[in-house]
C-alpha cells in the first residue's frame, strides 16, 4: 500500500481529536438495551432461568431452524408458520411426517473455531431430553422424550425421528431450548456428576451463536461482541451489545428519552403514551398475540365448581371498563366476539363471546343457586399491580351488584405461585404466554393437566379427547374442525375467562429500526439496527 | 497495643453468640415466610410436580428443617453460604463483589454526611435560636423527612435529565469507560492505584449523586447530636476556664470543645453507617447500584433463602465490626474512657 500526504494528514487529523471518531463510531455500532430485570445464567435450559436469559441464549447460540418473522400492523412479529434453518441448510421431511433430515451448513464454526458436526447436534438433543432441565419439559410437547430419536447420518446429516406426526414437532426444535452446544467444549468441563455441565455452562457459553459474550455480570450486566464469522444468517449490524440492569423504570426512560440508552422493552404501561409524544423517541406497540390475560376460576372447588356460577360471574363483568382502566386499552380485547355456537376462526386465543349483560347475570346467579350472593377472595401478583390492581377494584364493584362480595388479595410473586400450583385460590387473575401459538398446544397446556399452567384446573373430557386427537391431524381441514369445538366448549364452559392480550411496548431512539416482537418476548438483537 | 488487640479479641468472641443467633433465626424466618421458592423457580409450560420436586431435592429443601439447619450451620462453618437461585452464582461470589459496591457509596455518603453536619451542627450551638440555628433545622427535617427515593429521582431528574451535568445514573462506572483492573473492588482505589485519572473521575462522578441523596438522609442524626452535645459542652465549666484564660475562641471551641463533645457523634455515626448500609437498598434501586442491599430485597422476593441468609449474616458481622471500630474511636476521642 502507498501512504500518501493526503492519508497521512488525514491520519494526523484523526490523531490529534484522540478517541473522537472512533468512540463516536463504536456508539453508534453499540447498541444499549436496558431492563428491569437480570440475566441470571447463559443456560437457558437451567431450572429458574429468567425471561432476560432467554433473550440473550437466542443471540448466543444457534438452533437447527427458527422461525421467520412477517409483518403485522406497523412493525414485526415472529411467523410460527415459517421455519428457516439457522444451522441447517435445508430440512427434508418424510411424507408420512415422522421423520426429519438436516443438512447443516459446512462452513459453519463454534466460537472457538472448531466446526459445527452432526456429533454436536447430537450430543446437544441428548442432552435436552436426558439432563434435568426446563428443555425436557418443554420438548416433550413435541413428542421428543428420548435419545434415541435422534442419529448422526455423517458428519453433517444429522436424523430426528418421532413416532407419530405430531404438529409440533418441528416447530418445538425452533424453541430457544433446542439450542447446539459446542460437544468438545462441554464434554471438558462436565464431571461424573454432572455429564450435561450444566455448572459451566451456566457461567460460560459454547456456542455458534450471532454474539459472543464479552462480559457476563449477573445482576448487573451483560456485553455481547459480534460474531463475524457467523454462518447461521445475515451478518447484524450492531457490533456491540449492551444488555444493562436498570431496576427503575422512570430511570430507563430517561436514558431513552436522552438518547444515551437505545431500548427498553419493560417500561410502565402508563409512560408509554406520554413518552410516544417525544420527538426522540419511538414506540413499537405489537399485541403478544401469543399470551393472554385472564381471570380463571378454581373448578375443582366450591363455589366455582358450579358452571352457571361461571357464566353469571362472566356476564357480570364491565369489560370494557376494565380494558381501559387497567390497561388503557394497550393490547387487542379478547372478549365481545360476535358468535355464539361456533367461533369464526380456529385460532386462539380469539375474541370469545363475552358480554355485559346484568340481567342475565342476576338470572344465572339465581339459577346456580346462590339467590343471596357468597364471598370469596380474588387474587392477583404483586408484580402485576399495575394493571391487577384497578381491575381488581372494577372486579369487586361489578360483582357486588349480583351478591358475589370479593375481597382483594395481594400476594408476593413466590408465594402465588405456590398457591396456583396447590390449586388452592377460587378466582384470579393472570397472564400466560405459549411460545408455540396453535391452539392444540394453548389447549393442551392451559386447559387439561395438573400442571400449574392449568389455572382453571379444568378437567374436561371431551377437550381431553379433542387435543390428543388435534396433536397428530395432519389433514388442515379436520384440524381446524377439532380446533373450533375446543374454543365452543370454552365458551360455554367458562373454566376461565379471557380479557386482552397486552401490548408489547417496545420503547426506542428514533433510529432504531426492525424491532421484531418474538415468541419468547425479548430482544432479538439480529433483527436490529441504527438508520 | 496489645490491650487494643485483646479488648478487640474479646469482644469478637463475646459477639460470636449473638452471631449464632442470628444465623439461626434468619434461617428458620426465611422458613416460615409463605411461598415456596421450588415452585417459584419451577417455570416452564409443563412444570409439573417431577421438575418442582428436583429443584426442592437441589436446594436441599427435601429434608426436614433440623436437618436443613444441621447442613446449613456445616456449609456456614465452611466458609460455604450456599447459591443464589436469582443470580445462579454462589452466594459468597455476590457478596464478595457486591459488598465494595455498598462500602464505597456508604463511605462517601458517611464522609459527604460528616463534612456537613459537624460544621452546621457547631454553627447551630454557638448560636441557638438564632436564624442559623433555625436553618440548619429545616434542613435536617427536610433531609429526614424526604424519602431517598424521592431525592435520589429528583437530583437525577434536574441534575440529569433537565441539566445534563450529572452522568447517566446507572451503576458504578459510565458503561462506556474502562474499567480499572481490580484490586480491591474499590473502584477509586483501583483507579487510582492503577493512574487511570480518567477512570477514576468517571467513577467519581457517578458516585456523586447517590451519596449526596444518601446524605441528605442521614444529615439530621449527626447534626443534632453534634448541637446537642456542643451545647452540653459549651455551658460546662471548664469552657468558662478557657475562655477566662483569654485562649482563643477557635481553640476552645474546635479543640476542648468539639473533641469532649464528639463521643456521642461517634456512638451515633457506628449506627448510622450500620443503618445506611442496609437500609439503603432504595438508593441502589434508583441508581442501579449494584451492591448488597438490592441484592438481598431481590432475592428476598423471590424466597431464594440462600442470599437472605448471607445478607443478614454479612451484615450482623459488619455491625459487630463497626461496634468494635467505634469502641477504639472513643479511646482516641477521650483517653479516659476504656470499654473491656
Amino acid at each position: 500500500m502507498r501512504i500518501g500526504r493526503r492519508e497521512i494528514l488525514a491520519g494526523a487529523a484523526a490523531m490529534a481529536v484522540p478517541g473522537g471518531p472512533a468512540l463516536a463510531q463504536s456508539r453508534a455500532e453499540t447498541l444499549r438495551q436496558v431492563t428491569g430485570n437480570t440475566v441470571n445464567t447463559l443456560d437457558p435450559t437451567m431450572p429458574g432461568s429468567t425471561r432476560e436469559a432467554f433473550g440473550i441464549s437466542v443471540n448466543v447460540y444457534d438452533r437447527l431452524v427458527g422461525f421467520g418473522r412477517k409483518q403485522m400492523g406497523a412493525g414485526w412479529v415472529f411467523d410460527p408458520d415459517v421455519i428457516r434453518g439457522e444451522l441447517a441448510e435445508r430440512v427434508e421431511t418424510s411424507a408420512d411426517g415422522t421423520t426429519f433430515t438436516f443438512h447443516l451448513k459446512r462452513d459453519a464454526k463454534f466460537h472457538d473455531g472448531t466446526p459445527v458436526t452432526a456429533e454436536d447436534v447430537k450430543w446437544s438433543f441428548d442432552r435436552h431430553v436426558t439432563a434435568r432441565s426446563l428443555a425436557a419439559v418443554q420438548i416433550q410437547t413435541g413428542s421428543w422424550t428420548k435419545a434415541e430419536q435422534f442419529r448422526v447420518v455423517d458428519a453433517h446429516t444429522f436424523e430426528a425421528k418421532v413416532e407419530r406426526p405430531d404438529r409440533l414437532a418441528l416447530p418445538n426444535l425452533c424453541t430457544l431450548y433446542c439450542m447446539i452446544i459446542n460437544s468438545k467444549v462441554a464434554k471438558s468441563h462436565a464431571t461424573s456428576d454432572d455429564p450435561w455441565a450444566q455448572a459451566w455452562l451456566k457461567d460460560n457459553a459454547a456456542g455458534s451463536g450471532a454474539y459472543r459474550i464479552e462480559s457476563f455480570k449477573p445482576g448487573e450486566q451483560v456485553i455481547l461482541r459480534r460474531n463475524d464469522d457467523w454462518k447461521g444468517g445475515p451478518l447484524p449490524f450492531f457490533r456491540r451489545i449492551i444488555n444493562q440492569t436498570i431496576p427503575e423504570a422512570a430511570t430507563r426512560a430517561n436514558l431513552i428519552e436522552r438518547g444515551d440508552a437505545d431500548l427498553s422493552i419493560d417500561l410502565q404501561a402508563s409512560d408509554v403514551p406520554s413518552l410516544a409524544q417525544r420527538p426522540r423517541v419511538k414506540v413499537v406497540s405489537t399485541p403478544q398475540f401469543n399470551a393472554f390475560t385472564m381471570v380463571a376460576f378454581n373448578t375443582r372447588m366450591a363455589p366455582f365448581d358450579n358452571v352457571k356460577l361461571r357464566q353469571a360471574v362472566a356476564a357480570a363483568l364491565p369489560y370494557q371498563d376494565i380494558f381501559k382502566a387497567a390497561l388503557f386499552e394497550r393490547g387487542a380485547a379478547l372478549f365481545g366476539g360476535d358468535w355464539s355456537e361456533t367461533p369464526p376462526t380456529a385460532r386462539f386465543p380469539q375474541p370469545m363471546p363475552m358480554k355485559t349483560n346484568l340481567e342475565r347475570a342476576k338470572a344465572l346467579m339465581a339459577e346456580a343457586g346462590y339467590p343471596n350472593g357468597l364471598d370469596t377472595t380474588f387474587s392477583f401478583n404483586v408484580g402485576s399491580a399495575a394493571t391487577s390492581e384497578p381491575m381488581a377494584a372494577l372486579v369487586k364493584e361489578a360483582l357486588a351488584r349480583i351478591g358475589i362480595r370479593v375481597e382483594i388479595q395481594k400476594l408476593p410473586d413466590a408465594q402465588i405461585s405456590t398457591l396456583v400450583t396447590e390449586k388452592k385460590l377460587p378466582f384470579l387473575t393472570e397472564t400466560s404466554i405459549a411460545w408455540l401459538p396453535s391452539t392444540d398446544y394453548f389447549f393442551r397446556n392451559f386447559f387439561t393437566g395438573e400442571q400449574r399452567w392449568n389455572y382453571s384446573s379444568w378437567n374436561n373430557a371431551e377437550i381431553a379427547d379433542l387435543t390428543a386427537k388435534a396433536r397428530f391431524e395432519r389433514d388442515p381441514a379436520e384440524y381446524e374442525k377439532l380446533c373450533k369445538r375446543m374454543i365452543a366448549v370454552l365458551a360455554e364452559e367458562v373454566p376461565l375467562i379471557l380479557l386482552w392480550q397486552p401490548n408489547q411496548d417496545a420503547v426506542m431512539t428514533q433510529a432504531i429500526d426492525g424491532y421484531t416482537y418474538q415468541y419468547h418476548r425479548q430482544v432479538d438483537y439480529r433483527d436490529l439496527r441504527r438508520v | 497495643m496489645r490491650g487494643v488487640a485483646g479488648r478487640a479479641g474479646r469482644r469478637f468472641v463475646s459477639s460470636l453468640p449473638a452471631l449464632f443467633g442470628v444465623l439461626v433465626f434468619t434461617f428458620l424466618l426465611m422458613r416460615v415466610l409463605p411461598g415456596d421458592p421450588a415452585i417459584f423457580f419451577a417455570s416452564g409450560p409443563n412444570a409439573g410436580q417431577a421438575e418442582i420436586e428436583d429443584i426442592r431435592r437441589r436446594m436441599g429443601l427435601d429434608k426436614p428443617v433440623p436437618e436443613q439447619l444441621l447442613l446449613y450451620l456445616r456449609d456456614v462453618a465452611t466458609g460455604n453460604l450456599g447459591r443464589s437461585m436469582t443470580t445462579g452464582q454462589p452466594v459468597l461470589n455476590d457478596l464478595r463483589n457486591r459488598l465494595p459496591a455498598s462500602l464505597e457509596l456508604t463511605f462517601c455518603a458517611l464522609l459527604i454526611a460528616l463534612v456537613l453536619a459537624v460544621p452546621l451542627g457547631i454553627l447551630a450551638a454557638l448560636r441557638p435560636g438564632s436564624a442559623v440555628d433555625h436553618g440548619v433545622r429545616l434542613i435536617c427535617t427536610l433531609g429526614v423527612c424526604v424519602p431517598t427515593f424521592v431525592s435520589g429521582l429528583l437530583l437525577i431528574y434536574v441534575l440529569y435529565y433537565l441539566l445534563g451535568i450529572a452522568p447517566d445514573p446507572t451503576g458504578r462506572i459510565d458503561i462506556f469507560a474502562a474499567q480499572p483492573p481490580e484490586v480491591t473492588g474499590f473502584l477509586l482505589v483501583d483507579a487510582a492505584l492503577a493512574g487511570e485519572w480518567e477512570a477514576w473521575w468517571a467513577a467519581a462522578s457517578q458516585l456523586v449523586l447517590p451519596a449526596c441523596t444518601m446524605a441528605l438522609f442521614v444529615l439530621a442524626p449527626l447534626a443534632r447530636m453534634t448541637r446537642a452535645s456542643m451545647l452540653a459542652v459549651l455551658t460546662s465549666d471548664f469552657i468558662r476556664t478557657g475562655e477566662a484564660l483569654g485562649l482563643s475562641r477557635r481553640r476552645v471551641i474546635l479543640v476542648y470543645a468539639l473533641r469532649n463533645a464528639l463521643l456521642p457523634v461517634i456512638t451515633i455515626m457506628g449506627i448510622v453507617f450500620s443503618t445506611m448500609l442496609g437500609a439503603n437498598v432504595l438508593v441502589e434501586k434508583v441508581f442501579s447500584w449494584p451492591g448488597v442491599a438490592s441484592y438481598a430485597l431481590d432475592a428476598l422476593l423471590s424466597s431464594d433463602y440462600a442470599p437472605v441468609q448471607g445478607f443478614v449474616l454479612l451484615m450482623a458481622s459488619i455491625f459487630v465490626l463497626v461496634n468494635l471500630v467505634v469502641d477504639l474511636l472513643y479511646g482516641i476521642a477521650d483517653p479516659r474512657v476504656s470499654i473491656g
